[in-house]
């Protein structure tokens, strides 16, 4: 790989997991550029979740490391720096049903991280905050004083998009952040955080089994099996040169929503074990040397 | 050919809620034909969840059928109240897979075990007679190793083969029906891709009639010949699944068409919809869709459009089939980003 010349905004270097003698994540590095969303797709065990989880110190790794802004963000880092770290980094989760305090109002789900972040602010302040951020996501300043379960799922989406915008994060995680939601609903969510990545130029890693879906709104794809990174590709190249024989069953598993499409067979592929190098073959484009061709 | 198995008629279905009473269905007819696949698709809360469970007579206690009927067989399954006439349907006639596998099986009895219950209630099978019965119904389902998942339980299989363990259970009582409710929603793709496969198969060798309740468009694409379009109670557009994804007229079956990420093109907004689908009081007035609807005419506030029809397969319900109303041209829907 070239040397990148900018800073990465979050960066995998050879990150392995393990779960018990379980290797869940096997010597991942990547890259995740400012301003760019970069798409994380396999299957469920892909090991995706958990590189996603790893940057937010929620699981331990085995090896390698994880920097965010050229600081190491893994293992035993300064007080200081863990403490800036939610301010840099945030996370949208799957399931808005699951993922909100039942018991709280929306201004103390929204406004919680705020009292642990870097600067004091008064609750005054605080709420101030909270309602630029309600406002940032489409919602109605009133709903500071409701509680979760009035809200709809593209509504309780949005909140918990407006949790992670009150920390001014420069980077999003956001695992499976419309799979819980209808159509209808998942377009106004995917419209809101592409309107606030060109706002705010933050970076997203995007978590999906959705390879359309991501095909749609990432820059790159990073396509993991069995815990290894098997190919990395500018989005439009991955789908119209998939290179790697797991990338291909993938797009062909995937039914468009098109009944006069052809039935295109997946093809036959076995996870191959070994360690085969990863190897550029277009510019951006790298591919596993062990189901290419 | 062409002979409906199940006649739902003008079906309508409320729920109290507290002191309200909501309409979760009003006034739904759709005959289904024997051996066909019909795809019911809507966002959440349009009633299609709720229409199956009215045909299995599994609605919750809150909920009732307030009128319309459901012809089986010349009995109209609207009027059974009592479990102990439920019997001949449920599981006989009618079969159900779940969208979570996970919840749907018993966790703490094998695969085996729900497996012969149901052969020896239903088939009266017993020993090793109803153990023969279930290797062979795993080993249709497409187990590889029939006779060792009789004695897994849930947890130590996958969720494909759980959903397959599932289809098995569903096919022991020999049904005619098979309703599945987001058979692969919890799937990875690869396995959704089996999984659809195996239902088409089962179709074909038990001579089944599937409904699959979806959003996913992709799904009803490629399993559906048949597709209705629901929105708040109501079933707004009915049609082969080649009129519905070319040839759409409902401006609400064009928004979910047009929402899709896969017809997006990079950097532009997808289309969305504002707004959330109402709650059916008895108060909404008019069309439900017309507050939603960019295409809305004076009328839709006013009345509910009929049952429009465009061929003799085709029908939606929109004033703007209507000879008076403004001519609209519908987006160009043809236009599919194909992948790979």
């Amino acid at each position: 790989m070239k040397p990148v010349s900018i800073t990465p905004l979050l960066a995998f270097q050879d990150v392995s997991i393990d779960y018990g003698p379980f290797r869940a994540v096997d010597g991942v590095t990547l890259a995740l550029r400012p301003g760019e969303t970069l798409g994380l797709a396999g299957e469920s065990g892909s090991g995706k979740s958990t590189l996603g989880r790893a940057a937010l110190r929620l699981s331990p790794l085995a090896a390698g490391a994880i920097y965010m802004e050229g600081e190491r963000i893994s293992g035993p880092i300064p007080r200081d720096r863990a403490r800036k770290l939610p301010g840099r980094l945030q996370m949208i989760f799957q399931d808005p049903m699951a993922s909100l305090n039942e018991r709280a109002k929306v201004e103390y789900i929204v406004t919680e991280g705020l009292m642990n972040g870097p600067r004091r602010l008064s609750a005054r302040e605080r709420r101030a905050v909270g309602l630029k951020a309600l406002e940032a996501v489409g919602l109605d300043g009133a709903m500071m004083d409701r509680f979760p379960h009035e809200f709809s799922g593209g509504q309780r989406q949005r909140i918990g998009i407006a949790r992670a915008l009150v920390m001014d994060p420069a980077c999003i995680i956001a695992d499976e952040p419309v799979s819980a939601l209808d159509v209808s609903a998942r377009a106004q969510v995917l419209n809101l955080m592409a309107q606030l990545k060109r706002q705010r130029n933050m970076g997203y890693l995007f978590i999906s089994h959705d390879l359309a879906l991501m095909g749609y709104f990432c820059d790159r794809i990073a396509v993991l099996c069995r815990g290894r990174l098997v190919e990395l590709a500018p989005a439009e190249a991955l789908f119209t040169k998939p290179a790697h024989a797991y990338t291909r069953a993938l797009l062909a598993a995937a039914p468009l929503p098109d009944p006069d499409a052809p039935r295109t067979a997946a093809p036959a592929w076995k996870p191959p074990k070994g360690n085969a190098p990863l190897r550029q073959i277009a510019p951006g484009h790298f591919v596993r040397m062990d189901g290419e061709g | 050919m062409d002979r409906t198995i199940l006649d739902i008629q003008a079906l309508k279905v409320g729920f109290s809620l507290g002191r309200e009473r909501i309409w979760v269905l009003r006034g739904v007819s759709l005959p289904l034909l024997e051996g066909e696949s019909l795809a019911v698709v809507g966002e959440s809360g349009s009633g299609k969840s709720v229409l199956v469970k009215a045909c299995m007579g599994l609605l919750e206690g809150n909920g009732w059928i307030e009128s319309g009927k459901i012809w089986y067989n010349r009995k109209n399954l609207a009027l059974l109240r009592r479990e102990r006439e439920w019997l001949p349907y449920r599981g006989a006639v009618m079969a159900m897979v779940m969208q979570d596998p996970m919840t749907s099986l018993n966790p703490v009895r094998t695969a085996g075990a729900q497996l012969m219950e149901t052969l020896r209630l239903h088939q009266g099978l017993k020993g090793s007679a109803a153990r023969d019965a279930a290797a062979a119904l795993l080993a249709d389902v497409g187990m590889a190793d029939p006779a060792a998942c009789l004695k897994r339980y849930p947890h130590e299989l996958s969720g494909g083969m759980r959903q397959r363990v599932v289809i098995a259970i569903a096919l022991a009582c020999r049904p005619r029906i098979l309703f599945c409710d987001e058979p692969t929603t919890a799937l990875d793709v690869t396995v959704q891709a089996q999984i659809l496969e195996l239902l088409e198969r089962m179709k074909a060798k038990y001579r089944l009639s599937l409904v699959y309740i979806t959003h996913d468009l992709g799904v009803v694409a490629r399993c559906a010949q048949r597709v209705a379009v629901m929105y708040a109670g109501q079933i707004v557009e009915m049609g082969l699944v080649r009129e519905i994804f070319y040839d759409a007229r409902h401006p609400y079956t064009w928004a979910l068409l047009a929402s899709l990420p896969q017809r997006g093109v990079r950097g532009q907004p997808l289309y969305s919809l504002a707004g959330a689908p109402p709650v059916m009081t008895d108060k909404v007035r008019g069309d439900p869709f017309a507050p939603r609807n960019p295409y809305a005419l004076a009328i839709d506030y006013e009345r509910e459009p009929p049952a429009f029809s465009i061929s003799p397969t085709h029908w939606a319900r929109t004033w703007l089939m209507d000879p008076r109303a403004p001519k609209v041209p519908s987006p160009a829907l043809r236009q599919v980003r194909r992948l790979g």
